[in-house]
């Protein structure tokens, strides 16, 4: 054992007693017992034949989940350490790897829970044909193996820029993989499409063998030279990545969720020089509605962003096929991606909530600053809904009528929404817990900041909601119910003057 | 304490402020004419932040009596166009360069008093201007705070430790930067440690003793 580490762990205070060893014993028994049924369960339901309308949107999911987890393994670090090993063990002589092997072997079970899951899932989509037992393990080896090769592929991209390069362009030929499965299973769905996904369902056991050997077979490669790696991790990339899981745990020690993407926006502009352009010269009364085109600016230098933003419209479509049609999934999906869409023009108001300084100097109506500043998020759910609508129509996941303009309709209220989870104030953790039978007590303070901003976006959206849940012959009537419940909210929203 | 006088922007009397059971501020008064210079001096915890608090509308006082241009202080807009306030760093807005954040003042306030590249140049950010305000040095982020504060108009500037972060020689430029302001008929209220710039300034000095 590294000798900091013993020195650390002498000094710990008391051993372990029998008494934490059984608690530790009986709480991992129950945790067990509690996970057994359902796993069991989900299991159980996955000894199915594959439907092959489902199989190319459900691969595209896993794609594109495989290329998150990636892009998150690369932006966490994947290797961070707690602020006192950071300050103190890495800028030490001692060998590198035994500094950071807590860490690495944090990210391998990680890494191993995650291929499980996307394990089942591959099997769950891709379907088994007879009995379960033969095609699961051959599942979890593929995923398990596939996710640590990730892992490893990122600690190796931590310590070297050519592995970097080689991580970015796996997370694109993993976005690339999934727009095509997307588009085998849409576009040519009813074609030759689907005998590739068929085809791919279908492969023989030896061929599901042999990949899932030659998957091990480069996963343990790369963890071989990851290990290696581990030794030359450069201490810079280390330590950065440190300071930002630091932040990110004393944001969750605090429980307030807001702070995390705060962090994110301030590493992202940190140490940019950006190209300085004038701002656009309004008169009179309209000089109060400057302040709103810092949004619009903001978002015209992220275009990575605005292009990720666009091409999440496919996912409803793509949950909607997977799960066999426009049930709550979808849904969500629709309604929270396109609020996700508002809620990344709400910086500037949720600045100005967090700290009214700036706000101050300006000195200009807050009402008349919030009214400016709902048109983006409006202009961006619109479109964003335009587009996930026009994707569940094209698949026929929609019967035809005006989704685009029920769309725009909806958007108004989501941008209210938006803005009011960007207004709202820290979790009260003062408040008390419910107490509700067979669940765990329901802290009150963080209840009521959950719903803060969903309260609207549910009032708002009323009548789209029962338009998607039985749609109707003609969508008009519920276009023009939801344009007026749309505007009441944004209006009601804006009137009520914000507090500074 | 100071006598109240007719024509003065800031007139307070008797203040007295309590904060979670103790009392931080008891009898202060002061007053600023156009013009004038307040300086607010003494050790750490005496309650000069809480002095500027009050005269800004955002720490109402347990007694006494505040008047900022002829009526109490408060947190509206149309109080915000008269006074402009410079506390502790403030956010700044995601995705704006140092010039923006000026050019933002300049596109909301009718009429600024100064230009942008006049205001660079005077707290020497010229050569910064392009960079987000994340990335320059805190004396630096002082520094446009400041440019921000006096590039728009205003009758009254509250100044908390404005020397805060700053360098020597900055230092002896802000003393220059705020008897401009004053010429012009404007008057300063600010708390400080520095004993040189109310010197500069030939501010009123008033000194809080409080409990350590």
């Amino acid at each position: 054992m590294n000798p900091a580490r013993a020195y650390l762990r002498s000094h710990r205070g008391r051993p372990a007693s029998w008494s934490d060893r059984y608690v530790t014993g009986f709480s991992l028994v129950l945790g067990l017992v509690l996970l057994g049924q359902p796993v069991a369960t989900v299991l159980g339901g996955l000894a199915r034949t594959a439907d092959p309308a489902r199989i190319g949107a459900g691969l595209a999911l896993i794609a594109a989940a495989y290329a998150g987890l990636l892009a998150l393994a690369r932006a966490v670090g994947p290797i961070a350490l707690p602020a006192a090993d950071a300050a103190w063990l890495v800028l030490s002589p001692l060998p590198r790897r035994s500094v950071v092997l807590r860490s690495a072997l944090i990210l391998l079970v990680t890494a191993v829970v995650a291929g499980g899951v996307l394990g089942v899932a591959g099997l769950a989509v891709l379907g088994s044909t007879g009995s379960l037992g033969p095609h699961l393990m051959p599942a979890l080896v593929i995923g398990v193996t596939v996710s640590v090769a990730g892992a490893a592929t990122a600690v190796l991209a931590q310590a070297s820029q050519t592995w970097d390069t080689r991580l970015q362009v796996l997370v694109a030929g993993c976005v690339l993989a999934a727009v095509l499965a997307a588009l085998l299973s849409t576009v040519l769905g009813g074609g030759p499409g689907r005998q590739v996904l068929v085809a791919v369902a279908a492969a023989p056991a030896s061929v599901v063998t042999a990949v899932a050997g030659l998957a091990a077979a480069a996963a343990a490669l790369l963890v071989r030279q990851a290990w290696a790696a581990l030794d030359r991790l450069p201490a810079r990339g280390v330590l950065a990545s440190s300071e930002k899981a630091g932040r990110v745990a004393s944001a969750a020690v605090a429980m307030d969720p807001g702070a995390l993407s705060w962090i994110a926006e301030d590493n992202h502009w940190r140490g940019r020089t950006l190209r300085s352009r004038p701002w656009p010269r309004l008169a009179g009364r309209w000089r109060a509605a400057a302040p709103a085109w810092q949004e619009w600016r903001r978002l015209s230098r992220r275009p990575g962003r605005l292009a990720l933003l666009y091409c999440c419209a496919a996912l409803p479509a793509l949950a909607a096929q997977a799960t066999g049609g426009l049930s709550a999934l979808p849904v969500v999906a629709l309604f929270g991606g396109a609020l996700g869409a508002a809620a990344t023009a709400t910086t500037g108001a949720r600045r100005d909530g967090d700290d009214p300084s700036l706000a101050r100097l300006l000195a200009v109506g807050p009402r008349a600053v919030m009214a400016a500043r709902t048109l983006l998020p409006t202009a961006l759910a619109a479109s964003w809904l335009v587009l996930a609508l026009s994707g569940l129509a094209v698949a026929g996941l929609l019967p035809s009528g005006l989704w685009w303009a029920l769309g725009v309709a909806t958007a108004p209220a989501l941008s209210a929404g938006a803005l009011r989870m960007a207004r709202r104030a820290p979790i009260d953790h003062s408040m008390p817990m419910v107490e509700i039978p067979g669940s765990p007590p329901l802290p009150i303070g963080l209840l009521l900041w959950a719903l803060t901003g969903l309260d609207l976006v549910l009032v708002g959206c009323l009548p789209a909601l029962a338009a998607l849940g039985a749609p109707p012959a003609s969508l008009a009537s519920h276009v023009a119910t939801q344009a007026v419940a749309g505007l009441a909210v944004l209006i009601g929203f804006v009137r009520r003057r914000p507090a500074r | 304490m100071s006598n109240a006088m007719p024509n003065a922007i800031v007139a307070a009397r008797d203040v007295e402020v309590e904060l979670g059971g103790r009392t931080i501020l008891s009898g202060i008064g002061l007053t600023a004419a156009p013009g004038e210079v307040v300086a607010v001096v003494g050790d750490n915890g005496t309650g000069k932040s809480t002095l500027l608090r009050c005269l800004a509308g955002l720490q109402p006082a347990r007694a006494g009596r505040i008047e900022v241009l002829d009526g109490p202080p408060a947190d509206t807009t149309d109080f915000w166009q008269d006074v402009a306030r410079t506390g502790d760093e403030p956010v700044w807005y995601p995705g704006l360069s140092t010039r923006e954040h000026l050019e933002l003042m300049t596109a909301v306030h009718r009429e600024v008093r100064m230009t942008v590249d006049e205001a660079l140049a005077a707290f020497e950010l010229t050569e910064r201007a392009d960079l987000a305000p994340l990335s320059l040095s805190t004396g630096q982020r002082q520094r446009l705070s400041l440019a921000m504060t006096l590039l728009r108009p205003s009758r009254l500037l509250l100044l908390d430790e404005p020397e805060r972060g700053l360098d020597v020689t900055f230092r002896e430029r802000l003393a220059d930067i705020l008897n401009g302001y004053t010429a012009e008929g404007g008057a300063i209220v600010m708390a400080t440690h520095d004993l040189r710039l109310p010197e500069a300034t030939g501010a009123t000095v008033i000194r809080l003793e409080g409990e350590r």
